[in-house]
């Protein structure tokens, strides 16, 4: 783990913090979520690129905590793909516009699973990567091609063509990171890879003995 | 792995409660599933609102609707609308034709316009032409007072955008107004039949009272 108050790390707070400010500017926000592709393919994305960011710099002995309740990730990749399944729901893209409480907890929720993003992924290993990409990726497919198919607009604020181009885009994304994962993992078995543990013996260590945190 | 298991419970559960908070118990997975579905349950009262219109100078609308045997269904269009306000206008053309026999007049219809500085008296009485509106069923009209359109297009959730065309569109649906001036029910736009037998029905019921 890098020791925070390093210099990179500060340039990554700093940036995670301005790309926050610049999201929560209401003019900002308002042209994003005028847009049902921009809501959902650059909101969402930057706000968890905030978590993934801002994470590392929290205290260590409360990641090694955190870590705990975390064993190979699990806890937290369940997070992340409960909060995207959540996310994608047509009414809670229009309801952020109109309900402060609902916009609030969808950007605190995105962001706190950006950070569950980058404390799960590494000590994941392919299995639980697998299961974990196994359901958010048909989801978003699915949701993806519903978006497309529906002859009715899903959002009251949106307009049916916006609409279409995100189921597009959705389907997209799915097949993209399914094929990206697949290269890494392929390469990953074959490859000796220092930087990750051989998935058997995470999965064995786990197992044997609680973690005390990295 | 059970602090491990206890935290991923808890983050399923919370999960879980969150989406059947916003699904209305996975009744409603889009906003306008859930503005039909509530409605049954909490009935919108109609906010302070002046009608004008062909005939209609500075009508209050919830006095317009009050009367005891009266149901109202209510529409929201624009007039130069292109494509959806047509099917809305025959719809209401098609209700209109089937409650010619009644002669209780229990049941009217008001098609109300959100576009209020395009719609002028003329294009109002030009749309009400169009469509053989018979004034004695059929009201056309628009609210002229900014802060009380959009206050009555809040209530009842009617979400107007631009289409990027000059025009607009807008969750067009069926909407059922009761005589204490309450939203009761909504229907789709094609749900001619359904909107006008529960019309009739809490006309009647009035009736009774």
């Amino acid at each position: 783990m890098r020791r925070a108050g390093s210099q990179s790390a500060r340039w990554r707070a700093a940036a995670a913090l301005l790309l926050l400010s610049l999201m929560l500017v209401p003019p900002v926000r308002r042209t994003i979520e005028s847009n049902m592709t921009a809501h959902m393919l650059i909101q969402y994305p930057c706000l968890m690129l905030v978590g993934v960011l801002l994470v590392m710099e929290l205290p260590a002995r409360w990641l090694s905590i955190a870590q705990r309740w975390n064993e190979l990730g699990i806890a937290g990749l369940v997070g992340c793909a409960l909060t995207l399944a959540v996310l994608m729901v047509p009414r809670v893209l229009d309801l952020a516009l109109v309900d402060t409480r609902v916009e609030a907890l969808k950007l605190i929720a995105l962001v706190a699973s950006g950070a569950a993003l980058r404390i799960s992924w590494q000590r994941a290993g392919v299995v639980v990567q697998a299961f974990f990409l196994g359901n958010v990726l048909p989801m978003t497919a699915v949701i993806g091609t519903l978006y497309q198919a529906s002859e009715a607009r899903v959002c009251n604020a949106y307009r049916l063509d916006d609409q279409q181009a995100l189921g597009l885009a959705l389907v997209l994304i799915a097949i993209v990171t399914a094929a990206l994962w697949l290269l890494h993992a392929a390469m990953r078995r074959t490859g000796n890879d220092a930087t990750y543990p051989r998935d058997q013996d995470v999965v064995r260590a786990a197992w044997r003995q609680p973690q005390r945190g990295p | 792995m059970l602090r491990t298991t206890l935290s991923t419970l808890t983050l399923a559960l919370l999960g879980w409660w969150s989406a059947a908070w916003i699904t209305q118990d996975f009744q409603a997975w889009t906003a306008e599933g859930a503005r039909r579905l509530v409605v049954i349950e909490q009935p919108v009262a109609v906010p302070k609102v002046a009608l004008a219109g062909p005939g209609l100078v500075n009508a209050d609308l919830h006095t317009w609707l009050n009367g005891a045997g009266r149901a109202t269904i209510v529409d929201f269009v624009y007039a130069r609308c292109p494509t959806i306000c047509t099917t809305l206008g025959s719809g209401f053309q098609q209700l209109q034709h089937a409650l010619a026999d009644e002669t209780t007049g229990g049941v009217k219809l008001l098609s109300i316009s959100f576009d209020p500085t395009h719609d002028d008296a003329s294009s109002l009485q030009q749309y009400a032409t169009q469509w053989r509106a018979d004034p004695n069923r059929w009201a056309i009209a628009t609210v002229r007072d900014d802060y009380q359109l959009r206050g009555l297009l809040k209530a009842f959730q009617v979400v107007v955008i631009d289409d990027g065309r000059g025009g607009y569109e807008h969750n067009a649906a069926l909407l059922v107004l009761d005589g204490r001036g309450r939203l009761v029910r909504i229907f789709d736009d094609t749900e001619l039949e359904l909107a006008l037998n529960y019309a009739r029905s809490i006309a009647q019921k009035k009736v009774g009272e």
